[in-house]
Formats: C-alpha cells, structure tokens, sequence
C-alpha cells in the first residue's frame, strides 16, 4: 500500500462505519464506529442522527478506542497461583481455558449453594444490562456487596419512585426558564447523558437565556456556568431548601390550584401521622366552603382547605400542608443561613425569583393537550442528597418543585424512567399505577423487588430492614464485625463480582474490607481490566468489551426514549465471552438454568409479548436477548437496528408530562411511616434486638430541619471533606485510560485537593503543601493547592484521587481512597432509605514530606502541578 | 473558495476537552501532546468568583509568524487558508515553535511514537494504523482536520463538543453561522496586538 496516497486522519481512512452506542459511563449515548479495512477500531464518534446526544460524545466516549486496546485487558480465563492476597498484591494468574475455569466456578458456587445460599456475596453492578442484577435471584440470594449511595442516590432513587414513580428526575430543558442545580451535574459534568444534558442545557442557557443557579461547596463547572452560584457548607442543601419552602409558603407565592387538585396535600393527618379515614379507609378532607370534613372524592367539595386545624372522627387533624406549614415555621431564612451559611436574603431572593419564573397560572399547549407551564425547576443529585437523613432530604428538594406546581409540568422537575421496559422490577418502570384514595401508587423500589423482613437476617447488609430503600452495601463491614449483635448466624464465604469495584466504593474502613475478602473461600470477577476488587479474586472470567458485543438499552434518557443498539465493531480481541454466555454457562453448572431464564423474561419484560419468552432450557447468547429487546420496543428485528443504531426519538408528551393525570401525587409520604411501622413490628414480633438502636427518628412524612449527624462530631474535626467528580470521570473507572488521564492529571483540581485560599492561609497551608485528612473513621494523605471557588469549611477531594495500588500500573494512585474518611454504620446511614453520608468532618496536618506509601511512580502527586 | 475559520463560544464551553480527545483518536496523538485542548482559569474572590473555560488550537491565521520564518518552506497556507505542515520539507528546526505567539506547535520526537499510549514500549494496533502520519523530528499542528474538511465533515473536535461551543465554517460566507456569530457578538481574535490576524474568533 502507498501510504502516501492514504489519508492521514482516522476517520478518513478506507473502512467502514458501524452503529453502536458507548458504555464508558453507564448511560446510552449513540455512536457510530469507524474500523478500517485491516480491522482496526480507529475512532468513534456520536451518532447524528441520535436526537439525545446529537453526534456529541463527552470525553469518556471518545476515549472508547483506548479501553478496547488496553494492554492490561483481561485476556484469558484466569486462575490465581499466589495464595497470598492483599491489596497491590500481584495474583500471579495463570491462564486457564473457559472450560475449566467455568467448571471451577460452578463446583465452587455449587459448594456454596449446599451448605448455605445465603454465603454468596454478589456484586453485580453492570447497568447497561440491568437484568445481570437478577441472576443473584436465580440464585436464591438477595445479599448485595457494592455502593448505591456512594455512586448516586440511596434517598434519591425511592424518593423518585415516590414522587413521579421513576427511577431519576430532570428538569425539562424544553422549557425551563430557571434552572437550580443543587449538589448534582446535571446539564454540566455529570448525570444523565452527561454530552447529551450539556448540549441541551447549553442552548437552553445561550439560546433562551434559561437562567442557572448552582448551590454547592465547590465551584463545579456548573457553578462556573452559572448565573449566581451559591457556595453552602456541607451537608446543609436540606435546609437551604427548607428556607426556601419557608419563603414560597408564609409569602404566599406557591400554586394553590395544584396542590388543591393534583396532590394529597389538602389530606386531613390526624395526631399518629396517619391520614384520618373513615371506617371504610377513605381518607377526608376539610371542605372549606361548607365548613365541614368531606370524603376526598366527594363531588360537594367547594374548596379544599389547605390549612387549619379540624376535629374530624375525634381526632384533631390538620392538611398535610399545614403540617409542613407547621415545620417550616422555623425554617425562616434566617435560621436556615445560620446553619447553611448562605445569607437569609439570598435564601429569600432566590426563592422569590424562582417562583416569579415559574409563571404559576400559565398554561401551555402540547399536541392538543394544555398542561400547566412552570418553566422553574430545582435540580439535585449526588452531593446534595448523600447525607444521613436523606429520605428526607430529597423530599425537601421535592417540595420546593411541588410548592411551585412543577412536578411532571412543561418546564418543571420531571420524572425519568430507568428502561420503560423493565415493567415489573420496580413495580412498573415508566409505568404510572392508580393507588389508595385518589393518590398515585408509590414505587421506591426502583432496581429490584422488595427483599422479605427476616430474622435471623438473611441479609449481610440487611436489605430486609430497608422495605423503602436502596441496597446500603457498607453495611456489612458493620454486621460482619459484630454478627451476633445482628443475629447475622452464617458467614460469607463466597463472591461473585460482575463489573464491580466494591473495595473502591463502599465507605469504611479498608482494612476490615481487606480482612473480609481474605476471609472468601472462593471469588471469581467478571471485567474487562484490573481493579482493587477484582485482584482478589480466585478466578478471572474476561467479558467482551462495549466494541466486541451485543445489547439494546437505554438508560436513563432523560428527555428522550428508544432502545440503543450496541454491536461488536470487531471479533474479540482475545478469549472472552459476553455477560450472557458466562451467566448461561455458571446457570447450568448450578442447575438454576431454568430460573433464570425465567427471571430474564420477568425483567427484561419479555412476558409482555408471549413470543418473545425465552425457552426455559436454551442458553441465549447476547445478540438474541438483544433482539427480543429490541423486538419488544418497537416491533423491529436486529437488522433494523444495525441500520438505523437506535429507535431514539424525543420522549412522548403524554409520558414525560402528567402521565399520572387523574391522580393525586404524595406532597406528604405516609407510606414511610407504614414502611416504619410494618418494620417495627415485624422486629417486635421477631424480637430483633438492634430494634432498640434502630434509627427510627429516619422515617418521616415530611421533611424537618434536623442536622445530620456530621455536623455533631468532635470540634477538632473543624473541616468538612467532600468528594467530586467531573465529566472526564463521571461513573466509572476511566483513571488508567491514557487520553483521560492526559487531560485529568494537567488539571490542578484534580491533581490536588481544593480548599479556600483564605483557609490555606490562616492553617498556613501554602499550594504544594502535604497534609493528612483525618475523620473520626480513617484518614488519607494529599497535596494542597489554594482555590477562591471553595467554601472556608470545606476540603474538596477529586475522585481521581482515590484509587489504590492495583494491578493496573496505568491507574495513578491517590493519597488513600476518600471512602476511607467515611462511616460504615447505623448511625450515619438513613435508615428510611439506605443512603450513608458521604460528608465527612476532618481536621488536617501538615506533614514534611509525602509518605513513602504514597510516592509510587503512578502516583497522582508524582505528576501534574498546583495552582 | 471558502476560507475556513473556528468560532469559540466561551457561553457554551464547560471545559470537559471532550475534544482534545476527539482530537487525539482522529489523529492518533501521543501522550502529552495536544492539538487542541481547553485552559481553564479562576477569576475574582470567594465568594464573586467564577471559572472560565479558553479552548485553543491553531489559529490558522492569515499572516501566520509559522509560516513567514520557516526556512524550507515547509510550513504553507492552503488556498482555502488551512495552514499546513509540508513533512517532506520540514526539518524539525523548531523556529516555527518559537515563532508562534499560541504556542501551538510541537516538534514529535521519535521517543514519544516509541513509548506507546501506554507507556509499554509497544504499539497498540490503534497507534500503528495511526503513527504512519507521522515523521519523527518534524513540527506538528491542528491541521484544521483538513482531510475532513475537504470530504464535508466539520473537524473532529468541532463534531463531538457536547455544547456545540465550537463552530467551524466560512469566514467569506456573510450567512454562515462563524460569521453571523463573529458580527452579533464582536468575536475577538486572540492576542490581536501580533498582528497574525487568526482565522479563530472567541464570543462570549
């Protein structure tokens, strides 16, 4: 070949392009994938014709081609010839062929199910083929060892399944006019389609002048987008947007039409917490035009109070508004600055100007249908809501939409679906169900079914004490160093993790994590590179990459819906095999084959269409569970979508505004109150002993005031440390990846952490300077760099700086992993919800000189520079 | 002819280099090296502070310093004023790097090929379909991706940012978008007082 004839550019080059969609963060944006003529990937770019993210890729995505040809991949079954383990420790693998290493799977997993199903330890964290998560099922386990709430939200996902029965909410960038981002990325550096949010948001910002107010500790890339960014103390957002609630309620500037027909909040609560009903179950209301309690539906009712105080079937009673009324009494804004810092009359302005944009009366029309227009909406993720009192905390951000009539409305906060397909396992995605009483059916359980109370727990993070909420993996680190406290009476012994780093992300100490990985008796991981977690394991099976395999999903599209094709861009580079084979091949060692297949219809949804279900005792490869999604979708087989990559088109109206029209929504949450009472008397009845320090003060109807326990831990703790990521690391390993790391680690806010230049000063921390952070739970060790764009409380932590030694020398090692900072415990964990904290109080020295542990070549600290 | 420049919306650009590394799978950049790539810098005092995100690249300017001192003539401006790298006549003299007030320009030195992306010494097949480009001891720049250019495409960098804060198009067109967008919002040119009048504009 005369390569002078050749093109130089990648693209440009003879070959051909192909549909697919990227996986470097769990979300789906549509690529299109370019190999040559010598089978070589060469470049893959966003899909044009894909509505969602618009030919866009965020740097993850292009950084695609370097995961596919990274020379640390997995290549082969692996087997560990080091009997040693620990962290950094090299496993001394040996290759083994698939036969024998599945053979050595299903003995040692089968060994496991004998003696006690319960002693598997799963980690199974692939999103893009949520139905992975069910095998455990198949199993006949429910125990989960991995971070929900560390990664996103333990209160926000059930508090989304309250609210708008959906998995995440965004506000709608069609119409939003005033965009408050609180403690999330959404539209900037993290979340939902991370290039797909930024592109919309960007036009509604420069194109619509939508207005953009970000309340956080750290001037993210959102706050320097922004209009006015708010800096807070940690682990205060509750607060702030009780102020702001305060403001919206005493000055009378929320929308009483909706509250009055769209939401419970006219609802009579009598003095147990409970709505006051009549013999039959139904619930009253006060009639404030004929002065007298009514039944919620009856058609004499002239007008629903929403406040006052009633005396209705001998009970005192209030609407539920009242009651919040009642606890925002002192709330004002100027109690609220005193603990956020954030001056009461920005607290006041901010809330004045929100509900002055949200234009409360307006309507709008849409395919024929007129919908109530409130253009404003408050947004909110990881950092604010990861706090102790969560549940609550996300309640409160909901609230303040609720107070404005934006929930679900043309330019409001609207639910997101997780995959619409999904129908039945959390009990209807994307699915709207009639409830009790006129009120919408709640659905927290948004990732899996409700795991069944027991005791003695079958649970190692005793998932059946969280009826309401997410997965609190860390909890194990607890029940495990304290079992009979727990009436915890088996051990695990046995992991199986699935594209899983659970010594990564979950909080507590490292060394009892350690402690308990050496303590397995048998692990085996399924990925693609090394991670802390998986280097312990006994077993390697290799899976395919996002360029080497099928799938159809769609994540989380906020805006938009429709299935996504992925397709294998090349044959595998090496021995691998895809999620589903391996599943298939470990199902039938164990003899669960049947269940699990099973299972994959229930999830995937496929029993909606009878001639999609799978055959009971055939094992599916990739492609065909791709095609029977996409078949189930839109009625197209896997050609279509090889030609057209994707069914992406903008979300239906009639699913992304009001789908629930005709019922009424949950202002106030009396289903966690049944959530605690069933719980409480279920660990009565058991005789449960830790019922007597369970935290029960967690569950509430409606959100108070009360801090967090953070904020009461020792004075000398006089900081604050939080954690961040940005779209270069948004979800996921991509540290290691050389084009990530060569635009991360030039990055001062990466390569030091941030805190403000006048606390630098007065602790004489001078830019460079080394210090240790050190919590009430564990400490880590960093270099400083100085940063006006931090709050005085606070020291900010990159997630780029938090991996540990591994096998994978490409990874630069931070200072110790932040998690460490943070508490696996009751205390510290919401127990409505299952969300640690993710705050930590610390205190910092400065040292000399770095640790020798810490200056390994690949560390961070050898590399970049300070401010 | 079209004369082809880049506008920079500094509203829009969220700093994520999304398109230095677009940039570094179109042309197989190695480690360290940057065709274009976004600087990001504070300004003013807690709490009246804000970030601003600066894409650069080449500038692709119309009496560009790069050009004027090269001795081989090496460096040379297309007709449709994309200025290129002639790696035939380059002899990695370097005067070029100096000379460009942008500092654009780097000389790729055989090491930084031979290193590999992942610091192994070896060549994924990504970088030995790619590296062919590439002529050790000559000067590299942003080439404007002019083979795409010239196919239809946008450049590569412009193609994927997420927030479209990059917009290529035709400086002589009064209706293209680069220069209805320079006019409306007075697009500045970078470091005007060289008087290398770039084809690049920031608007903010």
């Amino acid at each position: 070949m005369d390569l002078s004839t050749q093109p130089v550019q990648n693209s440009m080059k003879p070959g051909k392009w192909v549909n697919s969609t990227c996986k470097m963060c769990l979300h789906s944006c549509v690529t299109r994938i370019h190999i040559t003529d010598d089978g070589v990937v060469n470049k893959v770019e966003g899909h044009p014709t894909a509505p969602s993210n618009n030919g866009r890729l965020c740097p993850k995505g292009n950084a695609a081609i370097l995961r596919h040809y990274d020379p640390t991949r997995f290549k082969t079954p692996l087997r560990r010839t080091n009997p040693e383990k620990g962290p950094g420790v090299d496993p001394k693998w040996e290759p083994i062929s698939w036969n024998e290493a599945l053979d050595i799977v299903g003995r040692e997993l089968k060994r496991t199910m004998d003696e006690d199903r319960r002693k598997l330890l799963p980690a199974i964290n692939d999103f893009q083929k949520l139905f992975l998560w069910a095998w455990p099922a198949a199993y006949g386990n429910a125990n989960y060892f991995s971070s929900v709430g560390n990664f996103c939200g333990g209160g926000y996902h059930p508090m989304n399944g309250f609210v708008h029965s959906a998995f995440a909410a965004a506000n709608d960038v069609n119409y939003c006019n005033y965009w408050i981002n609180n403690g999330g990325g959404d539209g900037f550096s993290s979340h939902l389609h991370t290039a797909a949010q930024a592109n919309h948001v960007a036009k509604a910002r420069v194109e619509r002048n939508m207005r953009v107010v970000v309340i956080e500790p750290r001037l993210s890339i959102g706050g320097a987008k922004a209009n006015e960014w708010v800096p807070i103390r940690p682990a205060t957002d509750r607060q702030f947007a009780l102020g702001l609630c305060h403001v919206l309620v005493y000055e009378k500037l929320y929308d009483v039409k909706f509250l009055k027909k769209d939401t419970n909040a006219p609802y009579l609560v009598g003095p147990d917490g409970y709505f006051v009903r009549n013999a039959e179950g139904k619930i009253y209301v006060w009639d404030a035009g004929d002065g007298q309690a009514k039944l919620w539906d009856d058609p004499s009712i002239k007008d629903f109070a929403l406040e006052g105080t009633y005396q209705v079937e001998g009970k005192e009673c209030k609407p539920s508004f009242q009651k919040f009324k009642d606890i925002l009494r002192d709330c004002t804004p100027e109690q609220m600055s005193e603990i956020t810092t954030v001056p009461a009359e920005n607290i006041r302005r901010i809330a004045r100007e929100f509900a002055k944009a949200a234009q409360i009366g307006s309507f709008i029309e849409i395919e024929g249908r007129l919908l109530p227009l409130r253009p404003a909406g408050y947004n909110f993720y990881r950092g604010a809501q990861g706090h102790k009192y969560s549940a609550m905390t996300n309640q409160s951000f909901k609230l303040v939409n609720f107070l404005i009539g934006a929930i679900d409305t043309p330019g409001g906060h609207v639910g997101a679906t997780l995959d619409d397909q999904m129908q039945e396992i959390r009990g209807g995605c994307g699915m709207i169900n009639a409830g009790e009483n006129g009120m919408m059916k709640t659905a927290p359980h948004q990732l899996h079914p409700e795991v069944p109370f027991s005791y003695p727990p079958n649970e190692t993070h005793l998932m059946g004490y969280f009826p309401i909420g997410v997965d609190p993996g860390h909890l194990t680190q607890m029940t495990l160093e304290n079992p009979e406290k727990f009436g915890l009476n088996y051990k695990p012994d046995t992991m199986l993790m699935c594209h899983s780093n659970p010594v990564w992300n979950l909080s507590g100490k490292r060394e009892k994590w350690f402690e308990m990985m050496r303590g397995m008796r048998f692990i085996v991981a399924i990925d693609i590179l090394p991670n802390e977690s998986n280097e312990w394991a006994d077993i390697i099976l290799p899976a395919h990459d996002l360029l080497e395999s099928w799938n159809l999903t769609m994540i989380e599209p906020p805006h938009h819906e429709g299935m996504c094709l992925r397709q294998p861009a090349t044959e595998p580079l090496y021995d691998t095999k895809s999620e589903e084979e391996i599943f298939n091949e470990i199902s039938e060692r164990l003899g669960i084959l049947e269940i699990w297949n099973t299972i994959q219809n229930f999830v995937n949804g496929f029993h909606q269409k009878p001639e999609l279900l799978l055959d009971p005792k055939t094992k599916y490869g990739d492609k065909e569970i791709a095609e029977r999604k996409g078949k189930l979708w839109n009625g197209q087989d896997l050609n279509w979508y090889i030609e057209h990559g994707h069914a992406v088109t903008p979300r239906k109206p009639e699913k992304w505004y009001r789908p629930w029209e005709g019922m009424r929504l949950h202002f106030y949450i009396e289903d966690i109150l049944r959530a605690r009472d069933d719980l409480k008397k279920k660990m009565e009845d058991a005789n449960v002993a830790i019922r007597h320090e369970w935290e029960w003060y967690d569950y509430q109807p409606l959100p108070t005031p009360k801090l967090d326990p953070v904020h009461e831990e020792p004075q000398e703790f006089d900081m604050y440390a939080i954690t961040f990521k940005d779209i270069q690391i948004n979800f996921g390993e991509s540290i290691g990846n050389p084009w990530i790391n060569d635009i991360v680690f030039k990055d001062p806010v990466h390569t030091t952490v941030l805190l403000n230049t006048a606390t630098a000063k007065a602790k004489g921390l001078a830019n460079g300077d080394i210090v240790r952070i050190e919590s009430p739970y564990g400490s880590i060790v960093a270099r400083v760099s100085a940063s006006q764009g931090v709050h005085p409380e606070t020291v900010c932590v990159s997630n780029a700086l938090s991996r540990i030694a591994t096998q994978n020398s490409a990874v630069r090692l931070g200072g110790g992993n932040f998690n460490e900072l943070l508490p696996a415990n009751l205390k510290n964990t919401d127990a409505c919800s299952g969300q640690p904290e993710t705050v930590a109080k610390v205190k910092l020295t400065k040292l000399t000189v770095m640790p020798a542990e810490f200056m390994a070549s690949n560390s961070a600290y050898a590399h970049g520079r300070g401010h | 002819m079209a004369k082809w420049g880049m506008v920079f919306d500094l509203r829009r650009c969220i700093g994520c280099n999304a398109c230095a590394v677009a940039c570094k799978q179109e042309n197989t950049l190695p480690n360290g090296m940057f065709f274009t790539k976004t600087l990001s810098e504070e300004v003013g005092v807690f709490p009246n502070v804000t970030r601003i995100y600066i894409p650069t690249i080449c500038n692709h300017c119309e009496d560009a310093p790069c050009e004027r001192v090269c001795p081989t003539g090496a460096t040379y401006t297309r007709a449709d004023g994309i200025v290129l790298v002639d790696h035939d006549l380059c002899i990695g003299c370097g005067t070029c790097v100096v000379a460009c007030p942008y500092d654009q320009r780097t000389r790729i030195e055989s090491e930084m090929l031979e290193q590999g992306l992942f610091n192994n010494g070896e060549l994924t097949p990504f970088e030995k379909q790619g590296n062919v480009r590439f002529t050790a001891g000559t000067v590299q720049k942003c080439t404007f991706c002019h083979e795409r250019v010239d196919a239809g495409l946008d450049p590569a960098c412009v193609a994927t940012c997420p927030t479209e804060a990059r917009i290529f198009g035709d400086l002589d067109d009064a209706n293209s978008k680069v220069r209805r967008l320079i006019q409306e919002h007075r697009g500045r040119q970078p470091l005007p007082e060289k008087n290398t009048n770039p084809r690049v504009f920031y608007i903010d």
